[in-house]
C-alpha cells in the first residue's frame, strides 16, 4: 500500500473537516495510507506578505518533518502545496538558502533532505492511483450531474513552480468527474480567484469576488460546483450566504470538494464523507445520485 | 519568550530592510530591462476592478525608483496573489513577487500590519496555527468538532518555545 504523510495544514485542520474527513475516507478506498504526523505548523504561505523568508522557514521545517518519516508528502490545500513546492524548488537549487533553513531548523532538531515529493489529491487521484483505478471503484455514477469545477489559484499557477495542473485550461478535476460519471462543461470564470485571500484585508471586496463567481456558475445552470481547496471551500461554501447578500444575488449553489464527490460515486454513506458540513444545499445532488442509483 | 509582542517586532529592522532593498533592486533591474508597460498584467488582474491595482504601474513606479512611496501606500494591499500577472507577462515579469517583496518591506520598516493579518502572524508564532481549533457548524444547525468527526487532534509543534525560536532566528530576531 503506499503510504503518504498527509500535510493537514491550517485551514483544512482547523474549521475544513469535510475535506479531511472525505480524503481519509476515500483514498484507502483506492489503496492509498494517509498517515498522520505530529509536529507540523502553517507552512506560511499566508504569511507571504509579512515575511517571504518565514513562509520559507516554515515549509522547510514541515518536509523535513516528512522526510523523517521517509515519506511522500499529500497537501490537500493549494496554498501548502505551493509554499512547500517553492520552498523545495529553492533549498534544493541554492545552497545558501539551504544553509539559513538548516541552522533554523537547528533548533527544532529538524533537517531539510529534499528526499520527499510533493503531491496534492488532483494530481494523486489522476496521476498516482491513476483514472482507470478510480473508474474501477465507481458503483454509483454520478449521471446527469454537470460540476463547475474550481482548481484555487495556487494550484494552477504559477506554472513554473510546477504546478500539477495547466494554468489557463486545467483538465485534471474534469478527467476525475468523467469517470465518476458525471459532466463538466467549460465556463469562462472557471480560472478566477475565490477573493479568499483578500478577507483578511478586504473582507467587503472578497465577499463580492465570492458572490460574483458563485452567480455566474448559478447563472450558466451547473448542479454545483466541485473544488479542491479549503479557502475556496471556505469562500464558496461557508460563506455562500454572505456572498449572496454581498452582491445582491440569491444563491443555492451546491459546493462539494471532489474527494466528497469521488466517495459518493463510490456508494459511500454520505455520513462518512463530512457532508453534513457543507452548509450550501448540497441535499440537491445527494437526492438526485439516491435517484440515479436508485 | 510567551507572549509574542508585535509593537517590538515592527521595530526597525535593519538587516531584514537591507535584505529586502538588495531583492527590490534586484526586481528593478530586471524588469527596467524586460517590462515595456504592455499592460498584459493589469487586464487580468483579480484586485483591477474592484481595487483599482494596476500592476503595470506598480511595475513603472518601480522602475523609477519610487520604493519609499510604493512602500506607504494602501495599494500594495491589495493583491490577492492569485499570480495571473506573473503567468501571463510576454517577458517573464512578475509584478506579484515586486508585491510581495513590497510588502516585506513595509512590515521591516514598522509600517502598520493591515486587517487580520496580525492575528494570523500571531497565532502562528505562538501556537503554530492561522487560527484555533473550530467547532463547526452543520447544516442542520447542530455543532461537531475534530473528536466528533472522528478526526485525531490537531498536529501541532511539540515544543512551542523551540518552534519559535526557529521561526524567529529568521524573521524576527528583536522579538
Amino acid at each position: 500500500m503506499a503510504r503518504y504523510a498527509l500535510f493537514p495544514g491550517c485551514v483544512m485542520s482547523t474549521e475544513q473537516y469535510g475535506y479531511e474527513v472525505s480524503l481519509k475516507t476515500v483514498l484507502p478506498v483506492l489503496g492509498v495510507e494517509i498517515v498522520d504526523l505530529e509536529g507540523f505548523s502553517c507552512c506560511g504561505e499566508p504569511l507571504k506578505s509579512i515575511n517571504q523568508m518565514l513562509t520559507l522557514t516554515l515549509s522547510a521545517r514541515n518536509i523535513a518533518i516528512c522526510e523523517k518519516e521517509g515519506l511522500d508528502i499529500l497537501a490537500p490545500c493549494p496554498l501548502c502545496h505551493l509554499a512547500l513546492s517553492e520552498t523545495k524548488r529553492i533549498l534544493d537549487n541554492d545552497p545558501k538558502m539551504r544553509e539559513r533553513a538548516a541552522s533554523s531548523l537547528a533548533n527544532e532538531e529538524l533537517k531539510y533532505r529534499g528526499t520527499s515529493k510533493i503531491y496534492h489529491i488532483i494530481d494523486l487521484l489522476h496521476d498516482i492511483i491513476g483514472l482507470e483505478a478510480v473508474k474501477e471503484k465507481v458503483v454509483r455514477p454520478l449521471s446527469g450531474l454537470n460540476f463547475a469545477t474550481h482548481y484555487g489559484c495556487h494550484l494552477i499557477r504559477p506554472s513554473e513552480m510546477g504546478r500539477p495542473v495547466d494554468s489557463e485550461n486545467p483538465q485534471k478535476m474534469e478527467r476525475i468527474l468523467e469517470v465518476l460519471g458525471a459532466g463538466s462543461a467549460h465556463y469562462p470564470e472557471k480560472p478566477d480567484c475565490c477573493g479568499g485571500p483578500l478577507l483578511p484585508v478586504h473582507p467587503e471586496t472578497s465577499l463580492t469576488k465570492t458572490g460574483q463567481k458563485l452567480k455566474a456558475v448559478q447563472d450558466q445552470g451547473f448542479s454545483g460546483m466541485s473544488l479542491c481547496c479549503p479557502w475556496c471551500h471556505k469562500m464558496f461554501d461557508s460563506k455562500q450566504k454572505k456572498a449572496g447578500e454581498t452582491v445582491g444575488a440569491k444563491l443555492n449553489v451546491p459546493v462539494l470538494y471532489i474527494t466528497q464527490l469521488v466517495g459518493l460515486a463510490f456508494g459511500i454513506d454520505p455520513g462518512k464523507l463530512g457532508l453534513e458540513l457543507n452548509l450550501s444545499p448540497v441535499d440537491r445532488i445527494l437526492g438526485g445520485q439516491e435517484e440515479a442509483g436508485a | 519568550m510567551s507572549v509574542i509582542d508585535l509593537n517590538s517586532m515592527a521595530e526597525a529592522q535593519a538587516a531584514d530592510r537591507q535584505e529586502i532593498n538588495e531583492r527590490l533592486q534586484r526586481l528593478r533591474e530586471e524588469v527596467s530591462d524586460h517590462c515595456y508597460q504592455c499592460g498584459k498584467c493589469t487586464s487580468g488582474c483579480e484586485a483591477h476592478k474592484l481595487l483599482e491595482l494596476e500592476p503595470h504601474r506598480i511595475v513603472a513606479l518601480l522602475k523609477k525608483g519610487l520604493i519609499d512611496e510604493l512602500v506607504n501606500s494602501d495599494i500594495i494591499w491589495t493583491c490577492m496573489s492569485c499570480f495571473k500577472c506573473k503567468e501571463r507577462c510576454p517577458q517573464k515579469v512578475a509584478p506579484v513577487n515586486i508585491l510581495f517583496a513590497l510588502k516585506n518591506l513595509a512590515v521591516a520598516s514598522g509600517k502598520q500590519i493591515p486587517g487580520d493579518f496580525t492575528a494570523m502572524l500571531q497565532s502562528a508564532m505562538e501556537k503554530g496555527l492561522i487560527q484555533d481549533v473550530q467547532q463547526v457548524n452543520t447544516r442542520a444547525g447542530e455543532t461537531r468538532t475534530r473528536e466528533q468527526m472522528g478526526l485525531s487532534p490537531c498536529s501541532k509543534p511539540e515544543d512551542p518555545e523551540k518552534f519559535q525560536m526557529t521561526i524567529m532566528t529568521v524573521a524576527m530576531e528583536k522579538v
